[in-house]
Order: C-alpha cells, then sequence, then structure tokens
C-alpha cells in the first residue's frame, strides 16, 4: 500500500451554544513514509485533524482512511505512534519500562500478525536516542528534552508504521528542542516511518518534512501544499542552511497569503 | 538529614508536649475534678495493662474490620463509577447521605437490629470510613494525564490496561490520603459505637470510667486511642513510602 493516510472531505464541528467549524472539506492524502507537516495558525485545527487521524476524534463529515482501513482498526493494530505535546511518561515508571509501554498494553494486538508494525528492542532504541545510561531512572530524573527523547524512544519501539505527533517540542528551550529535532530526523532517516507532524516553528517544518500543508484560520481549509526539495539525509545539514532558510520563508508567506485571503 | 534538622524535628514536638505536660498538671492541680494527675495515667496503666489490651483489641478488631469493610467497598464503587459515569450521580447522594447521619445517632438503631455484639461496632466503622476513601478514589481515578490517556487510547489499550497501567498509580496519592482520613473514622465510628450497646473496647472503658467517676481510667483509655490512631497513621505513612517511590 503507497497511501498511509487518505482524508476526503474531512469537516468538524463543534457543537455548544456557538457552535465551532474546526475543519472544513480537508482533502489530503499522505504517501507512505511520507513526513507531512500540517502549519497553520492557532485554532486552524491542526490538533483537531491529528486527532481525527488517530481515531481519537471523530470526523462530521467525510472518509478517513489510515492504513488502508478506519482509524479505529489501525488502532487495535497498534499501527499508530501518537506524540502528545508532553512527553506524556508515566512518572512511576523507569525510563525502559515507559520506552517499552506498547507490549504491556493491547496484548491482544501482538497475538495476531501484524505485517506493517514492526517492534524495535526496547535498549537498542534508548541507545540510539542517547538514553542508554538512563534506561533505570524515573522521567523526573530526566530533563525536558531527555523526557522528549524518551517519548520519541516509545513510539519508535512501537513500531508503528504510522506516527502522530502534536508540536511534540512546543514545550522545549530553542537550544534544547534543535537538537532533539536532529534526533528525531535521524530515527526518522533509519527507520522510515509515515510521519504527520505538527508545529508553529517554519524552521522545523522545513527542516524534518518531505511536503508542509499550510492551513487557513478557523475553519482549517488547506490553502498551500509545499514540497520540500532539500536532499536527505539532512541530519548534518544546518538549521541555517541557505536551502532551509528558502523554504522556511515560503512557508511563512504562504501562511501570511492563507490568513488573509 | 543536618544535625539541625534533626534536632528540630524532635525538640519541636518534645517541646510542645512539655508545654502541654506542665499545662496538664497545672490544670490537675487547680481542678482535681477535671484532669487526674500526670502520674496517676502510668501507675493505671500499669496496675492492669491486661484490661487495657483488651479493650483495645476489641475496638482494633472492630476499627480494622470496618476499615477493611468500608475502604474496600469505596474502592469497588469508586471503580464502578469510573467505568460507568452514569453510575455518579446516583451513587454520590446516596454517599453524601450517609455521611452526614450522624453515627451515634445510627449506633443505637443497630444495637436494635444486631444486639450486643460486635456487629454494630463494626458496622458503624464501616460506615465512617467509606466516605472518605470514596472521595479520594473518585477524585483519584479521574486525575489522569490527558496525553497519557491519549497515548492509551491510541494503542487502543483496554479498560483493563487504562485502569491497571494509568488510573490505579496516577491515584495512589489520593487513596493514601483516604486510607489516612479513613483510619482515623473507623477508630471514632469503633470508639463512638462503643458508647452505647457494648460492655468492652475502649468506648465502653470510657463510659464506665465516666459512671464511676474514674479520672485515670477515663484519660488513659483517651490517650491509648489517641496513640493507636497515630501508630494507624504512622504505618499507612510508611507503606506509602515504600509503594510510591517517584
Ligand atoms: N473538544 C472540543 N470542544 C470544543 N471545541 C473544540 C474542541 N477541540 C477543539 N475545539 C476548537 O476547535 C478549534 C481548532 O482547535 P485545534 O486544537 O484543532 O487547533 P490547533 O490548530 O491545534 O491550534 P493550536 O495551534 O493552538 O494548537 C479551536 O477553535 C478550538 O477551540
Ligand atoms: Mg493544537
Amino acid at each position: 500500500m503507497s497511501e498511509a493516510v487518505v482524508l476526503r472531505g474531512i469537516g468538524r464541528t463543534f457543537a455548544g451554544r456557538r457552535p465551532i467549524a474546526a475543519l472544513d472539506g480537508i482533502d489530503l492524502t499522505v504517501r507512505a513514509g511520507e513526513f507531512v507537516t500540517l502549519f497553520g495558525p492557532s485554532g486552524s485545527g491542526k490538533s483537531t485533524l491529528l486527532r481525527i487521524i488517530a481515531g481519537l476524534e471523530r470526523a462530521d463529515a467525510g472518509t478517513v482512511q489510515v492504513l488502508g482501513g478506519p482509524p479505529r482498526e489501525a488502532a487495535r493494530r497498534k499501527d499508530i505512534g501518537w506524540v502528545p505535546q508532553n512527553a506524556a511518561l508515566l512518572p512511576w515508571a523507569r525510563v525502559r519500562t515507559n520506552a517499552g509501554l506498547s507490549a504491556l498494553v493491547n496484548r491482544r494486538a501482538d497475538r495476531s500478525s501484524h505485517p506493517q508494525r514492526v517492534p524495535q528492542d526496547v535498549d537498542g532504541i534508548l541507545a540510539e536516542v542517547g538514553l542508554a545510561d538512563f534506561a533505570d531512572a524515573r522521567p523526573g530524573q530526566l530533563s525536558g528534552g531527555m523526557q522528549q527523547r524518551a517519548a520519541l524512544a516509545r513510539v519508535f519501539v512501537q513500531g508503528a508504521p504510522l506516527l502522530l505527533m502534536d508540536e511534540p517540542f512546543s514545550a522545549l528551550d530553542e537550544i534544547t528542542r534543535s537538537s532533539v529535532r536532529l534526533q528525531l530526523l535521524d530515527l526518522w532517516e533509519r527507520h522510515r516511518k509515515t510521519v504527520v507532524f505538527v508545529t508553529h516553528s517554519a524552521e522545523e517544518a522545513a527542516l524534518l518534512s518531505d511536503r508542509v500543508i499550510v492551513l487557513s484560520p478557523r475553519p482549517g481549509r488547506i490553502t498551500a501544499e509545499i514540497e520540500v526539495p532539500i536532499p536527505r539525509p539532512r541530519a548534518d545539514c544546518a538549521a541555517d542552511s541557505d536551502a532551509v532558510r528558502a523554504v522556511e520563508r515560503e512557508i511563512t508567506a504562504a501562511l501570511r497569503a492563507g490568513a488573509s485571503g | 538529614m543536618s544535625a539541625r534538622r534533626v534536632a528540630l524535628a524532635v525538640g519541636a514536638p518534645a517541646a510542645l508536649l512539655l508545654l502541654l505536660g506542665l499545662l496538664w498538671s497545672w490544670t490537675a492541680s487547680a481542678n482535681p475534678s477535671v484532669l487526674p494527675p500526670l502520674a496517676s495515667l502510668p501507675a493505671e496503666l500499669a496496675a492492669r495493662p491486661d484490661f487495657y489490651v483488651r479493650n483495645l483489641g476489641h475496638t482494633l478488631v472492630s476499627a480494622l474490620s470496618g476499615f477493611g469493610i468500608g475502604v474496600g467497598a469505596a474502592l469497588l464503587l469508586a471503580i464502578a463509577v469510573v467505568h460507568a459515569p452514569v453510575l455518579r450521580s446516583a451513587v454520590l447522594p446516596v454517599a453524601l447521605l450517609l455521611n452526614v447521619t450522624p453515627v451515634v445517632a445510627i449506633a443505637p438503631a443497630l444495637v436494635v437490629a444486631f444486639g450486643f455484639t460486635q456487629v454494630p461496632n463494626i458496622v458503624v466503622a464501616a460506615l465512617t470510613a467509606f466516605f472518605p476513601m470514596l472521595i479520594n478514589a473518585l477524585a483519584g481515578f479521574r486525575n489522569v494525564d490527558r496525553g497519557s490517556l491519549e497515548v492509551f487510547r491510541s494503542m487502543a489499550a483496554s479498560r483493563t490496561d487504562v485502569f491497571l497501567r494509568l488510573r490505579l498509580p496516577s491515584s495512589l496519592r489520593y487513596l493514601f490520603a483516604g486510607a489516612r482520613l479513613s483510619a482515623s473514622a473507623a477508630m471514632v465510628g469503633a470508639i463512638v459505637s462503643e458508647f452505647t450497646g457494648s460492655t468492652r473496647g475502649l468506648g465502653a472503658t470510657i463510659v464506665t470510667a465516666t459512671t464511676y467517676l474514674n479520672l485515670p481510667q477515663m484519660w488513659v483509655a483517651i490517650l491509648v486511642s489517641a496513640l493507636v490512631s497515630l501508630a494507624l497513621l504512622g504505618l499507612i505513612g510508611l507503606v506509602e513510602r515504600i509503594v510510591v517511590r517517584w
């Protein structure tokens, strides 16, 4: 299957005294192995869209196909890796247990064969994200950046073919953020998952993505799609290289055009 | 801990106790009909330790059985409510009603029902232990990090997974707080229920002492019950420190 996520005419309106139209007519196809970033102003429905793809939220218009079926089915096979904004580690569990969480829940999924999901060795991934020495530590003993690395380790251990990340680095300071960002780039270039990523940083979008989807203010509609032509691997490519800067400017311009138009 | 902090941790309560002792002695010598001389208390205890051990044992059995039953029922109910939120609106008013009904009023009614046995004491202790645990467990089971819940849901974790691996550990601090309140409440419930319809236990000991104006017996019983409640709290705190290590 070459299409990981297919969205057709997705709409979502939150009921209430004054109903809020969060999303309207979203058409988007994410190819398997592609890194796609959702970029848009606050309130444009990025999180809502990501939650719809994860099956955590329902759409009230349109159709969602995730890995060839409805999102909840993909979730039941543990084929979706979710990285929330806070690392959401279990404070009582050691880093190794947190990273290996996927093997502890929904054991039913492990009994049937799962051709798309390839669980990885916990200690191997912890070494890849530089947490080998902290496997026995508790999350409270880690810095914010290390916690976010542990959260990345958790989805890469899970081995899900589709990773959904909602501003995973937004709580980090700039220096930590760029180092964890490179960590993700490195992991992704080695494990090649499909990623749908949300960020408010144009630089982050340019550096990480194959394609950037720009959303309009509420209700979120797609106003631009920007292909990022920077060759990979990019882990060594400096964030302030001219190529990254050019894409960054293009993204920011598209955001402005979408907001005014 | 530094020497300074040890001195403070031991010294402050010691100083307070000394002050209370002085206050006691002063009151006792001024009004002998209100407080017995401080020295009469150890003498009373030493004169018949088996009497106090027997009655304390009776009260402890009521309090601990009541604690077990009340806390167990509260936990089961809280678990049911988390998994079927419709129960919430049904459970809370009834629990609240139970809580505002004075124990002293229930105790005689239970004696009528169960006779002069230990059953009324256990039931009252269970009733008083129930509510604090229920409230804390309900709050604790809901105190779940939203991001973590989403991580679990994104992997289609079962309800059992979510409960055992997320809600229960997240709520431990609440549960221990509830256990502390429930333990004290169970002791109070057991003793108060012994005021009526019991010939045994610290509550009964206090009542007979009052009848015969036996001040030393009354105060030994009161102090023993206070110290034992304190010991129970200490024990729960110890277990908490062993279990909650993060
Ligand atoms: N559960 C909900 N109930 C009601 N309204 C909601 C709910 N979730 C989101 N919304 C509304 O939908 C709109 C889009 O929200 P969403 O969180 O998807 O935006 P976003 O693009 O992720 O914003 P941000 O960049 O600030 O994270 C907002 O106006 C928000 O108030
Ligand atoms: Mg958001």
